[in-house]
């Protein structure tokens, strides 16, 4: 077995090489393996102890090769201490190390230490490793009403170029059977925790197997692919699109599915198997929808509070070991929670990973749409990933929008974190989405007024085209006609408004001066029109026409001179003072007559109009 | 980062929106309308009412896409 070959090489390592290292000695190692879940968390309290003459700042860490292949995350904190701090904890830096005289089967890292650690002082941290695919499914597969048995390969002694005073190891298990598990000396069981040790004075590169063979059923689900669109548009919105391409991680399935059995008794044919997944949204989140390639899946539930969006989705099929299953969930976020501006640059800020809640990502890629017209484009991510740009056609678009796509491998929860892009974009630019709108309609007009514009006629000599060139010359004039005909009704409107103001006021001069300008008005009129009918007169489809168009002016002249009558009648009668029943008894008939004329002079407007 | 950020928003209240694209829908079509009739009506070609429509027409198709939730 793989284990044994690899016990043997840490025992040669651990015999033959002895390195000569820094001075460091572990005085004790806390462990705590999480295996409540089918990520793997170790999470490990260490005080580093300085035995030796110099001053250290690093300490490493090791892994051996094959664990450090599904490692996913690591961090190392400063240890808090039995009373939480109330600051915000910094995380130490972590990176890479390739000391010369290792072994070649550990992956080492180094952790800077804040102060140098100065002979005899002591410093206290917490290292924090999440590992995927690290359980594996033994055996590996099962039918549907067999229980999912995992594997755990782990040592008991901590593995690490130091010598370690005191360590203990604690293994914390599902609640659910355990099938087996490795017995060394001060193995203890509690329940569902498992403790080793504590184990005194370990020589550096100890490596002592041990090996947990478990019943989990917690749900094992991988994303294989995932691809999240985040779409800013500066008009108020952030759009999040997320398509999943999802498979059960655990032991796979063989044999049928019966679903009548899962549905009677789910616990007993399929506890392995998940139904469900939960996401957690940002708070505020809104037109939250959950669809794959057929089309809208409605078992999901939403509820949204000032912390968070909690929706929980279901699959079309609940989720056995080996399947697969893709959807996609898009949701929008206000804009005001992302966006921000600072020294002149604009930034996005949100979260890298999926929000769902323990989903093992194999391929995760993010690609942050910015509005048209964004420039200088940077991005700020708490750990490395692959960044290159694309562009993308959207709403109203005329060169693209530029895509930052950022891709990262081995994704865990712990990954969702804030990640930021920094970009340039000035306020008008937002108006080049109306302007595009408003040039569509101004073609869309200009286009109309060509088409009404272009002469499409075959033939220019024709006789119907003649004789439709000229009627429409003739309605040219015609339409000037009552253009000028209105005038003179507003005049003779203005005369009468005139008489009532006098009415009211007794203002006798600026009545005469209203009929002044009428008569100045009226005579311009006529000027204007005496064209106009010699062209009508002259022109011979107008024949038609005419009759009426001379009957009309002629009434209007009618109706002007009675105006003028009673104008000058009613103006005489303020002027000798006399009673108002007086003034209306003299103009009584003539009033008669006028709206009478009246009458027909807009009868016969609208009966031209009409031709 | 030294100076505090400071949230981004749209130029136009949200809330807003679906005021404002009946409102300029309104008058765009009003404009429209009138455009056309005058067209159809007159014999001498106008030019000067088009500029006019165009703004009203797309001011408000602008937040009618905004307010039907297409964030364009």
């Amino acid at each position: 077995m793989e284990s044994f070959r690899f016990c043997f090489l840490m025992l040669t390592i651990a015999i033959l090489a002895s390195p000569a290292l820094s001075d460091l000695v572990l005085s004790k190692v806390d462990r705590r393996i999480y295996l409540t879940s089918h990520i793997v968390r170790i999470s490990s309290t260490m005080k580093v102890e300085n035995a030796g003459s110099e001053k250290e700042s690093k300490v490493l860490l090791a892994f051996p090769e094959q664990q450090a292949k599904n490692m996913a995350y690591l961090i190392a904190t400063p240890h808090e201490g039995k009373g939480k701090g109330k600051n915000p904890v910094v995380a130490l830096p972590v990176e890479a190390a390739n000391p010369k005289d290792m072994p070649a089967a550990l992956t080492l890292y180094s952790v800077s230490l804040p102060k140098g650690l100065a002979e005899g002082d002591s410093f206290t941290f917490d290292v924090l490793a999440v590992f995927t695919h690290a359980l594996r499914p033994i055996p590996e597969q099962i039918t549907q009403a067999d229980i999912q048995l995992v594997l755990y390969q782990d040592s008991a002694h901590y593995l690490s170029p130091y010598a370690v005073k005191v360590q203990s190891l604690s293994v914390k298990l599902p609640d659910s059977r355990i099938e087996s598990y490795t017995k060394l000396e001060n193995t203890k069981i509690h329940g569902s925790e498992i403790k080793y040790g504590p184990y005194e004075n370990i020589p550096s590169f100890s490596y002592s197997p041990i090996a947990v063979h478990f019943e989990s059923n917690l749900p094992f689900a991988v994303a294989h692919e995932l691809v999240r669109e985040i779409e800013i548009s500066h008009w108020g919105n952030v759009q999040v699109t997320e398509h999943y391409k999802l498979i059960h991680g655990g032991a796979q399935s063989k044999g049928e599915f019966s679903r009548l059995d899962f549905q009677a008794r789910p616990n007993v044919r399929g506890a392995s198997a998940f139904r469900y997944l939960v996401a957690n949204l940002p708070p505020r989140a809104h037109s939250v929808y959950y669809r794959d390639e057929i089309g809208n899946i409605s078992t999901s539930h939403l509820r949204g509070d000032s912390k968070k969006t909690e929706l929980l989705i279901e699959p079309r099929y609940p989720m056995f070991g080996g399947w697969r299953t893709a959807f996609t969930i898009g949701y929008g976020l206000p804009l005001q929670d992302f966006l921000f501006e600072s020294d002149g640059k604009r930034f996005l800020n949100i979260t890298f990973s999926s929000p769902m809640v323990e989903l093992v990502i194999d391929a995760l890629i993010v690609k942050v749409v910015l509005p048209e017209g964004s420039s200088d484009i940077s991005v700020a991510a708490p750990f490395p990933v692959e960044q290159w740009q694309e562009t993308k056609i959207s709403h109203l678009d005329i060169d693209g929008r530029p895509v930052v796509v950022l891709k990262k491998t081995n994704v865990v929860p712990e990954h969702n974190q804030f990640f930021q892009v920094y970009y340039h974009f000035s306020q008008l630019s937002m108006l080049r989405e109306p302007l595009m709108l408003i040039s569509g309609f101004f073609f869309f007009f200009v286009a109309c007024i060509v088409y009404m514009h272009a002469d499409i006629s075959i033939s220019k000599s024709s006789a119907s085209y003649l004789a439709k060139q000229q009627w429409e010359e003739v309605q040219a004039v015609i339409q000037q006609v009552q253009n000028i005909i209105s005038r003179c009704l507003t005049t003779h409107d203005n005369l009468e408004a005139s008489l009532r103001d006098l009415s009211r006021t007794g203002n006798i001069q600026a009545c005469k001066a209203a009929r002044k300008a009428a008569d100045g008005l009226l005579k311009e009129l006529s000027k204007e029109l005496k064209p106009l009918l010699t062209f009508l007169q002259s022109s011979p489809s107008a024949a038609q026409v005419l009759p009426k168009v001379e009957e009309l002016v002629a009434k209007e002249r009618e109706l002007q001179e009675k105006v003028m009558v009673k104008h000058s009648t009613v103006v005489d009668g303020y002027e000798k003072k006399l009673g108002a029943r007086d003034i209306e008894n003299r103009v009584a008939l003539q009033q008669q007559k006028l709206t009478a004329l009246r009458q027909e002079v807009d009868d016969l407007l609208e009966f031209i109009d009409e031709i | 980062m030294a100076p505090p950020a400071k949230a981004i928003t749209s130029p136009v209240p949200d809330a807003w929106y679906p005021t404002l694209a009946v409102f300029m829908l309104a008058i765009g079509l009003v404009l429209t309308a009138s455009f056309f009739i005058y067209e159809a009506t007159s014999s001498k070609r106008n030019r000067s009412l088009a500029k006019e429509l165009t703004t009203g027409g797309g001011f408000g198709s602008l937040f009618l896409l905004l307010s039907a939730g297409v964030y364009v």
